[in-house]
């Protein structure tokens, strides 16, 4: 095998190994969407908890706000994700056509004795190597993204802790918010350890 | 790599038919590509899959400048007719593709721009190539639902798409039909199958046996030339297709 075809073929195996990476972190990101979503519905039920409970929950009632409002942030965090995945996946399947194309290209190339191939597969190579840039710059914008949706997720989880000191102080209403905070808190940690396994992914990574 | 072959020729009036890889896989259906050539620009004809791009591209390049070609002529759909188009057009983008109007939205998936496809209306038109008109034949639903055939009436050549295609065995790889009715078995489960219609292979018949066709050349298999012609047309005319026993 010559070493053109063997540097082809890591190519189109890392490229593929790339779009499956890209597949799962799109699915993990979905999964933090709904989860969010059950923090906005837990949190308004914290509300009109809070409200019940009357002065001695007033501190749990603004924490409860605070956590709608950083599940509503989150799912715009995810949203601009998403939008950053559809963009790699585009790149990443221009790269796999790139890779085939130009693969055939270099067959013809060597079948093709005048030459006239040689412009067109430079053509080809500049324009693949603009595409894994781009690639690359996109990567490097979802890693961004990622660590911004990690900080976010640092600040939900103080707030579901302070919610759980809180309720500490809700007199009669204290064991029914101790709970809820409790569940904040876990869903929290486990969106953090979504996205904590999202940053260890070798889209990232590299290997 | 493919071979060249000149079927026709007169003055710079020429029909190439690129045929035959020995070292293409076995699992990729052997096509035939057609090169008309008038007055120094070539229009190519089914040009092929990506995948055999390479050799028809190197062979047809032994004959002719494909920067100077100016259209390709798709006769339908099929991954096998064009879906090397987007790599022709690496090489010259402002090659136009013919094909019929019913595809003319879906061959793009293949490649191209809004500016390289011409589409073909059912009743045909003329496709002029510096002079030379040739002649987008209906042929809808043999095999596809909108189909075309292309005729050179000064050539007096039929590119025939799929009718006329035999799937043939290695062994036997002329380039003309020697022996019809030797030949026609490899043909006969291919047309039961992959034609559509019987009453629109009726009028390809019809519409064919009025024409001047010194050769018929399908996209598969052999040419059939003079008498063979007619013979194949006089063939299909009573082959019962479209009906698949389940």
């Amino acid at each position: 095998m010559t070493d053109a075809l063997m540097a082809v073929n890591a190519k189109t195996s890392r490229a593929g190994a790339d779009l499956l990476r890209i597949v799962r972190i799109n699915e993990e990101i979905k999964r933090v969407v709904g989860v969010s979503f059950k923090i906005n519905i837990m949190a308004l039920n914290a509300i009109f908890l809070a409200k019940r409970a009357g002065t001695a929950a007033l501190g749990f009632g603004v924490l409860s706000n605070e956590l709608r409002v950083f599940s509503q942030d989150l799912r715009t965090c995810m949203e601009s994700l998403t939008g950053l995945i559809h963009g790699c996946v585009d790149e990443v399947s221009i790269v796999l056509k790139d890779i085939r194309f130009t693969r055939l290209l270099r067959q013809t190339d060597q079948l093709t004795t005048n030459g006239s191939v040689v412009p067109v597969l430079r053509q080809r190579e500049i324009e693949n190597d603009q595409h894994e840039r781009r690639l690359s710059s996109l990567r490097n914008q979802l890693k961004r993204a990622l660590e911004d949706a990690f900080r976010m997720v640092e600040l939900g989880g103080v707030l579901a802790k302070s919610a759980k000191i809180e309720a500490a102080y809700g007199q009669s209403f204290a064991p029914a918010l101790a709970q809820v905070s409790g569940e904040f808190d876990g869903i929290v940690e486990e969106i953090r350890d979504s996205l904590e396994s999202l940053r260890r992914s070798a889209f990232f990574t590299g290997h | 790599m493919k071979t060249t072959k000149t079927i026709f020729q007169e003055g710079n009036h020429k029909w190439i038919a690129i045929v035959r890889d020995p070292n293409k896989p076995g699992y990729i259906i052997d096509t035939n590509e057609y090169l008309v050539t008038h007055g120094g620009r070539g229009l190519l004809l089914d040009p092929g899959g990506a995948e055999v791009f390479p050799a028809v591209f190197s062979a047809l390049s032994t004959e002719f400048d494909p920067s100077l070609l100016s259209g390709i002529f798709a006769s339908h759909q099929d991954p096998d007719i064009c879906s090397s188009l987007a790599l022709w057009l690496e090489f010259n983008p402002q090659m136009r593709c013919y094909v019929s109007w019913l595809w003319s939205s879906f061959i793009p998936h293949f490649g191209g721009t809004a500016e390289t496809f011409v589409a073909i209306p059912d009743e045909g038109i003329d496709i002029s190539l510096e002079g030379l008109h040739l002649q987008a034949v209906p042929a809808h639903f043999l095999h596809s639902s909108g189909n075309f055939h292309l005729y050179d009436k000064i050539a007096k050549i039929l590119f025939s798409g799929d009718v006329g295609a035999a799937l043939l065995p290695p062994s036997e790889d002329a380039l003309f039909v020697e022996d019809f009715d030797k030949h026609i078995r490899h043909a006969e489960g291919f047309h039961r199958r992959w034609m559509g219609s019987n009453e629109a292979k009726r009028r390809w018949c019809e519409r064919a046996a009025k024409m001047e066709i010194d050769m018929l050349c399908p996209q598969h298999g052999a040419i059939y030339r003079g008498a063979d012609v007619q013979r194949f047309i006089n063939w299909f005319d009573e082959l019962q297709v479209g009906i698949v026993a389940a």
